[in-house]
């Protein structure tokens, strides 16, 4: 042992090092705990949050029924049963669409893979329940969602380009079945 | 076949030597040795079209680019599949096929079993360097079943092609030019065709779809049970796609099967029938007259004691049983050793009584075997097809399809003896392919193979060797049919003895030859006799017994065959063996370890006058329908209403159902294992798509079940245990290989056929039928199959009622102008027995004098029919009679 360390031992140099810090901030008192049903984060821009259905600025969903956000989902989180419009020959739409988010992991790949823009997470995460059952969400749920976290709206695709005009249009000039 | 010279020649394909049959082409060539070279219009089954320019490959010596699909392999060819000058291909192709196809991936039903997806997605195209707008057609409504969306289309018209090569119906067209070029169907008004689906599963991409699953569904989430079809004889290998036990689409892909992926609209746009809302859900009990819902247990504890009470007092000739073929051969099996052992009669009878039976026994007379001699690849590569009122289109389109490639593409001679007359329709007309066409009268057919068979004595095409073998043989028969004038055959068949003579010789001088015999014959009066009047026509030629040729008897229902082979026919043990054998009864008593009773077997019709004569006092009823089938004058309601047990294991409640005393409910096909014997003798498998409906059970568990509570156990664990005990009866049965090996006729059963066999009806099947003239004004009333039913099951699909939703009158025009009648008027039916109203079509297709009924909705009609069974098989005849044909 040398000097050096055999003055450290008996000073109690390294304890004194460790509570540095803790020293410091018994000077410097800044509280790092957030008093939270008083006080709010900032969220991050990118912050994933609930998921939520949108609509189009004329109030029409966006989603198109194409299962591909099921298909996508690492945790099988939603069901989509799509069917065409009723009355609207060609057009595509989900008749039902739920999500499960007491399996959602906020992963957010349905939000990637959603052709039309029609799945994305809100900011909102007080989502805390009594029941489990509360956090089945129905389509109408999801769209609710949507409706308070996103005010801006986008035109309907089919206005949005000449080349996606086809995009999932019905066909009103559709003749019906002669009877 | 042997008999082609097999020449092979070696080629390079990316540096790897291949060697393929002279004549393949070299996309075929690379697909053997697992290259696939990208490709829209290309199809094995088509014509090459080349239109594409998709699936373009470098050849050394080529100064350019060359389509592979219409390039046949040429000996030292060296072929480049992947080098960079064919991907630049490649990717342009794309591009400019993507620089109209829109993007609408997520909401096409094809996206994710895309061509021009995964093509696009293996060559990267990302971008476009087109800023153009894409193109967008006019909408137009297509028909009720397939949707078009032709922006989709990337013009490789396949469709087309398969509609006119493969299905010869040729309802779709491309019309416009270049970009602008788009299918269409002719006609102002909707898609009218054949509806076989052949364009929906063809097409590449999601330019044409089946309405019936539009939007249900993602390629992903389906799982497939390859199983086969119940509709018809044919025995089509289909592949069910279900989603959570949930019926979502059929298809069958190419090389599967008998069908080889080919299927009609029963086999793809029927499939709803098993979750049918009327479907039976549970076991139904007669209580204080009506029927209610009960449980299985005290559905079988009160058929138990009722049956055992019963047999104590009447003894088990009180009991018979009906089966319809369209059970598995595992419930066909079942049911007949439930018969003959729990109750110990074998008075029991199946569906294949209405018609197979007669051609299962003119096959077993003349050559000792109770199947077909051939199979579908010789039809395919016979010389001369003759079809005898097959009718082959509406009631065995697959065997169709077979009849149509070995006459379109590989120029057979096609003879057809039919109760039509070509004409072009919307359904594609065999007798439009034939070379000679007899049109024959539907009760007449028999007068037309006179004719044929006359035609081939005075020709001289009598085999010199047969004539040697059996010279009485030759004589008599030769004798038999000189004693025919050709004046009253002509009478009879309305064709001339020249024209006649034609088809005899285009026949006789075919070195493979192939006799297929329809519903029809099978059905009509003397339908035993004519089909072996047909064998002594295949004799005579010399072609009977040759390779490649034999006479081919169609089944109606998909099982008929089997159960002529699982012995549920009245006089047939499983093998078939005969029910009087005594060596065939000591084997099979020895496998079950157990007498076989001594009871003779009673047929369907006997069965029912027992009924009514209060002998049978118990029936058991699987499937069948006899009230539902039979015509009104075989009072088969009255027959069942005297019984004092009626069990119905059925899927809806039909006709004979609602008079049960229990009616217990069975599973679909679609929802048990098991096999099907096809027209040809085809073992194939049948695998279970979905879970039974409610309480639904396999009608072979049932009876299970019913056997225990009788105090005889018949217990299996599973279907495959019951194949494997039918195997120990029967062996090597049904191997499920790709293809059946076809029986070869019993020289010895042959030899005494020809010796002494022939002379006990020879007077009788030679001569003409007595002449039913018709009175003036009267029509004969054909009741037959349409193309978009099978029996009375598909008028419960919904894809298929929106195809033919009801009976309607065909008539001739001729007809239909002397009685005043134009398309869609009301007309009244009339005869001795009753009368009723219904549409009009008028159809070229028709012959004068005949008017034909879809017997599927035959409710009415069943009233004006007469009944008559045979006197040697008992088949029961009733699907012609005479009507008075009235506007009203």
């Amino acid at each position: 042992m040398t000097f050096g360390e055999w003055v450290k031992t008996i000073t109690f140099y390294e304890i004194l090092v460790g509570m540095k810090s803790t020293l410091k901030h018994l000077i410097n008192y800044k509280p790092v705990t957030l008093q939270y049903p008083h006080e709010k984060r900032t969220l991050p821009d990118n912050y994933r949050g609930m998921l939520a259905l949108l609509r189009y600025d004329d109030d029409t969903e966006k989603c198109v029924g194409c299962d591909l956000c099921a298909a996508a989902c690492p945790s099988r989180v939603i069901k989509v049963i799509s069917s065409e419009v009723p009355g609207e020959p060609t057009k595509r739409f989900a008749k039902e669409y739920s999500m499960d988010m007491t399996r959602c992991l906020f992963c957010g790949l349905c939000v990637e893979a959603c052709p039309v823009d029609a799945l994305a997470m809100t900011r909102e995460y007080e989502w805390a329940v009594y029941d489990k059952r509360e956090l089945l969400l129905n389509k109408q749920q999801l769209l609710a969602i949507g409706d308070r976290s996103f005010q801006v709206r986008e035109k309907r695709l089919e206005l949005q380009h000449p080349n996606v005009a086809f995009f999932n249009v019905s066909f009103k000039e559709l003749p019906q079945k002669p009877s | 076949m042997a008999d082609v010279a097999i020449e092979t020649v070696t080629l390079t394909i990316d540096g790897v030597p291949v060697t393929a049959l002279k004549g393949t082409l070299v996309i075929e060539a690379a697909r053997q040795m697992g290259v696939m070279i990208p490709h829209f219009c290309y199809h094995p089954k088509l014509k090459p079209d080349a239109n594409c320019r998709m699936c373009v490959v470098e050849i050394e010596k080529v100064p350019k680019l060359q389509t592979s699909c219409s390039t046949p392999v040429a000996e030292g060819m060296v072929v480049r599949t992947a080098t960079t000058v064919v991907n630049e291909a490649h990717k342009s192709i794309l591009e400019f096929i993507l620089a109209n196809h829109p993007l609408d991936c997520p909401v096409c039903d094809q996206g994710g079993r895309c061509d021009l997806q995964d093509f696009s997605h293996e060559s990267t195209p990302t971008t476009s360097r087109f800023v153009e707008v894409k193109r967008i057609f006019q909408k137009e409504y297509f028909s009720p079943l397939i949707e078009t969306e032709m922006n989709r289309c990337v013009q490789c018209l396949r469709c087309v092609r398969y509609c006119d090569e493969v299905m010869d119906v040729k309802a779709l067209a491309p019309s416009g030019r270049g970009t602008m070029t788009e299918i269409k169907h002719f006609s102002i008004h909707e898609l009218d065709c054949e509806f076989c689906g052949g364009c929906v599963q063809i097409c590449p991409v999601g330019a044409i779809t089946s309405r019936l699953s539009m939007y249900e569904f993602r390629p992903w989430m389906l799982k497939r049970a390859d199983t086969i079809c119940t509709y018809c004889g044919d025995g089509c290998q289909i592949t069910i796609q279900t989603k959570e036990n949930e019926l979502i689409e059929v298809n069958s892909s190419h090389g599967a099967g008998r069908n080889n992926g080919d299927l009609c609209p029963r086999g793809f746009f029927g499939y709803h029938v098993s979750t049918h809302p009327d479907r039976l859900q549970h076991p139904l009990i007669r209580r204080n007259g009506a029927l209610v819902q009960t449980t299985w247990e005290e559905a079988l504890e009160f058929i138990a004691e009722t049956c055992l009470s019963l047999k104590l007092a009447h003894g088990p000739t009180a009991f018979a049983g009906l089966i319809a073929s369209r059970c598995t051969n595992e419930d066909l099996y079942v049911f007949q050793k439930f018969m003959r052992l729990v109750i110990g009669t074998n008075q029991l009878d199946s569906s294949a009584r209405y018609g197979h039976i007669n051609g299962v026994r003119a096959l077993l007379r003349v050559q000792g075997t109770h199947r077909w001699t051939i199979a579908f690849e010789d039809i395919v590569s016979a010389h001369a097809l003759l079809l005898v009122g097959t009718n082959i289109t509406e009631t065995n389109p697959i065997t169709g399809l077979k009849v149509k490639e070995a006459v379109k593409k590989r120029g057979a001679v096609l003879v057809t003896v039919e109760a039509l007359q070509p004409a072009i329709g919307t359904i594609s007309n065999i007798t439009n392919l034939a070379a000679h066409h007899v049109t024959a009268h539907p009760e007449r057919f028999g007068d037309a193979v006179l004719g044929l068979i006359k035609g081939v004595v005075e020709e001289g095409l009598v085999d010199p060797s047969l004539t040697q073998r059996a010279p009485e043989y030759v004589k008599a028969i030769s004798e038999a049919v000189r004693c025919l004038p050709w004046s009253a055959i002509e009478q009879a068949t309305g064709s001339t003895s020249s024209a006649l003579r034609a088809a005899a010789r285009a026949f006789a001088d075919a070195p493979r030859a192939v006799i297929l015999v329809g519903q029809g014959v099978l059905r009509a009066p003397g339908g035993s006799g004519v089909t072996t009047t047909l064998l002594d026509l295949l004799l005579l030629t010399g072609h009977h017994g040759r390779p490649g040729c034999g006479l081919a008897p169609l089944a109606e229902e998909n099982n008929d065959q089997g159960a002529v082979e699982m012995g549920t026919v009245a006089e047939f043990l499983p093998g078939p063996g005969d029910l009087t054998d005594q060596a065939v009864r000591e084997r099979i008593a020895g496998l079950w370890k157990e007498e076989l009773p001594q009871t003779p077997g009673r047929t369907l019709m006997e069965i029912l006058d027992d009924a009514r004569a209060g002998t049978v006092k118990v029936l058991f009823v699987v499937g069948e329908n006899p009230v539902g089938t039979l015509p009104h004058a075989a009072r088969a309601k009255e027959a069942l209403e005297r019984l004092e047990l009626l069990v119905c294991q059925e899927l809806f409640l039909t006709e004979t159902a609602a008079l049960a005393d229990v009616v217990l409910p069975a599973c679909s096909y679609a929802e048990k294992s098991g096999t099907f014997t096809n027209t040809e003798g085809h073992v194939q498998s049948v695998r279970q798509a979905i879970e039974p409906v409610g309480e639904s059970r396999p009608d072979w568990e049932i009876l299970s079940a019913l056997s225990v509570l009788l105090g005889y156990p018949i217990e299996y664990r599973e279907p495959r245990e019951i194949l494997k005990e039918i195997r120990s009866l029967i062996s090597g049965y049904g191997l499920l290989g790709p293809a059946p090996i076809p029986p070869r006729p019993d020289a010895a059963v042959v030899e005494g056929y020809l010796k002494k066999g022939f002379a006990e009806d020879v007077t009788s099947r030679y001569s003409l039928s007595s002449s039913t003239d018709r009175q003036a004004g009267n029509l004969t009333l054909v009741v037959a199959q349409s193309l978009f039913h099978s029996g009375k099951l598909s008028t419960r699909a919904k894809g298929l009622l929106e195809l033919q939703k009801a009976g309607a009158l065909a008539l001739n025009p001729a007809d239909a102008t002397l009685l005043g009648i134009a398309e869609g008027d009301q007309v009244r039916l009339s005869n001795a027995r009753g009368q009723m109203t219904t549409s009009v079509q008028v159809r070229d297709r028709v012959p004068e004098g005949q008017a034909v009924f879809p017997e599927h909705f035959d409710q009415e009609v069943r009233r004006l029919l007469s009944v008559s069974p045979d006197p040697q098989t008992g088949a029961p005849y009733f699907k012609t009679t005479q009507v008075k044909v009235e506007k009203v």
